[in-house]
């Protein structure tokens, strides 16, 4: 039976969830094309339906299973407050990082997400976490963090996961619509378009084991690396 | 461990106004009182400022190590990564300050932008704008969260005035006006005029006179 003691933590934890996915909430994210500015200086002209499956295969063969599975891991470990075990899953991930522009900025996020909220909160493991980010011990890769912060927020592992792949969504719609890739519709619709593969990557990857983490999206490292060694660009990534 | 917070100079102002070349007069006028600085710039479409004064301080002048001038890109958004969201900045610093604790100022020259940029006070405890003379008298009149709430208002390209028709008599009186009791210094980055005062301004308000690090430990 469900009291309103229930229902007012429930509420409390949807909210947490939108703050966590506000584009406002302080990750730096607008700041990441993900290597799209690379595709854009290339000369390619790129149509919304384009844009809508390179977001997908971005979800489905990178961030799907290496961060969405390492986010489930965290997620548990945190639960438990296991703090051995979340650092295991933060060296996978971290190392599972190919180019250094994405993997730095995949720990300025996760490290700065973890401070803000440690900032007003006293959940225990995100406190110990936090520390040992400060003492070396750890990266703080944003899958990771993310996972911490959710646990800390009373956030299901799940909706935790729903969270970081729409963002990641964002992001990238969001550096298109700055590059003049798309118009301010197009990047609704095609957000929208991406919520079915946003709930079945996540399905799919949630609860895998750590042996499990993969990702295998030769083409997109490579345009990651070449943005990497752009001279002028307006993204971080 | 977490690093000490090292004091940090925020400088803004609009794009072209001489923010760039106000650090590359400051910074060797510090060194010569033997002030370490390091240097993120937030540049708005490439890494050219960070290039250029990573070439002039270091490379040239070696008045500091290369990785000491730090280039970051703001997604189009450069006032973002200053004030609301100024994360990635903050996270580039710690990394600095961990790493290299002996400096005494970490500098952060915003992308140029529009005239509301301020900085974060998580960011930057001292906050410099820099607007020049070029876009006529009527700036500070015209205010703007950047002229108003600075802790410094510098005033840069004097010698432009004449050929642009700007009354820097005007300029005065209205950055008096605009900014009450707050200082304001009139420069000439091609000469240096005015970089002294600057520099006095920060060794007095930022650093609150202390002696540089590496001379307090000998
Ligand atoms: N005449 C004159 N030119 C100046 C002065 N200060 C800077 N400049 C010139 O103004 C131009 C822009 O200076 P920067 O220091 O690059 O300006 P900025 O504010 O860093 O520019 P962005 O970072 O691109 O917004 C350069 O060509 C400088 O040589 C000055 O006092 N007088
Ligand atoms: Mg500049």
């Amino acid at each position: 039976m469900s009291t309103d003691d229930d229902d007012a933590t429930m509420d409390a934890a949807d909210l947490s969830m939108m703050q966590l996915s506000d584009s406002f909430f302080p990750t730096g994210m607008y700041s990441m094309s993900n290597g799209l500015e690379a595709i854009f200086y290339s000369g390619r002209k790129i149509k919304a339906e384009e844009l809508r499956e390179l977001v997908k295969t971005y979800l489905e063969y990178q961030i799907g299973p290496a961060d969405c599975t390492a986010l489930g891991i965290a997620y548990e470990h945190a639960a438990r407050s296991n703090l051995l075990k979340l650092l295991e899953v933060d060296r996978a991930i971290f190392s599972m990082k190919l180019v250094q522009e994405i993997r730095d900025a995949s720990i300025r996020s996760g490290t700065q997400l973890v401070r803000c909220i440690r900032s007003f909160s006293d959940n225990k493991i995100l406190g110990q976490y936090d520390d040992a980010i400060r003492g070396g011990q750890a990266f703080g890769p944003y899958p990771v963090a993310l996972a911490v912060a959710a646990n800390a927020f009373l956030i299901p592992k799940e909706k935790a996961a729903l969270v970081m792949l729409y963002s990641f969504s964002v992001s990238i719609v969001g550096a298109a619509l700055r590059l003049g890739m798309l118009q301010h519709f197009d990047g609704q619709k095609v957000i929208d378009e991406l919520k079915p593969t946003i709930v079945k990557v996540t399905k799919a990857n949630i609860n895998r084991p750590i042996e499990g983490m993969w990702q295998f999206a030769p083409s997109i490292d490579i345009i990651q690396i070449s943005h990497e060694r752009m001279n002028s660009k307006m993204f971080i990534t | 461990m977490t690093a000490k917070r090292i004091p940090r100079l925020g400088i803004g102002g609009p794009v072209g106004s001489g923010k760039t070349m106000l650090i590359e007069k400051i910074v060797p006028v510090l060194a010569a009182k033997g002030y370490n600085a390091g240097i993120v710039s937030n540049d708005v479409v490439s890494r050219e400022d960070a290039d250029r004064m990573r070439h002039n301080l270091a490379t040239e002048q070696g008045i500091l190590s290369e990785d000491l001038v730090i280039g970051l890109a703001t997604g189009g958004c450069p006032h973002t990564a200053v004030r609301e969201d100024p994360s990635m900045n903050i996270s580039i610093i710690e990394e600095m300050e961990s790493k290299y604790n002996y400096l005494d100022l970490i500098i952060i020259e915003s992308g140029g932008d529009n005239i509301t940029t301020t900085f974060s006070p998580a960011l930057a405890d001292y906050f410099i704008y820099i607007i020049d003379v070029s876009g006529g008298d009527k700036y500070p009149r015209k205010r703007g969260l950047g002229i108003e709430t600075c802790d410094l208002l510098v005033i840069n390209k004097i010698d432009l005035a004449p050929h642009v028709g700007a009354d820097l008599t005007i300029m005065e009186r209205d950055a008096k006006a605009v900014r009450g009791d707050k200082p304001y210094v009139f420069v000439n980055s091609m000469t240096g005029q005015g970089i002294a005062q600057v520099t006095e301004h920060i060794i007095r308000d930022i650093l609150f006179e202390s002696p540089p690090k590496t001379v307090a430990k000998n």
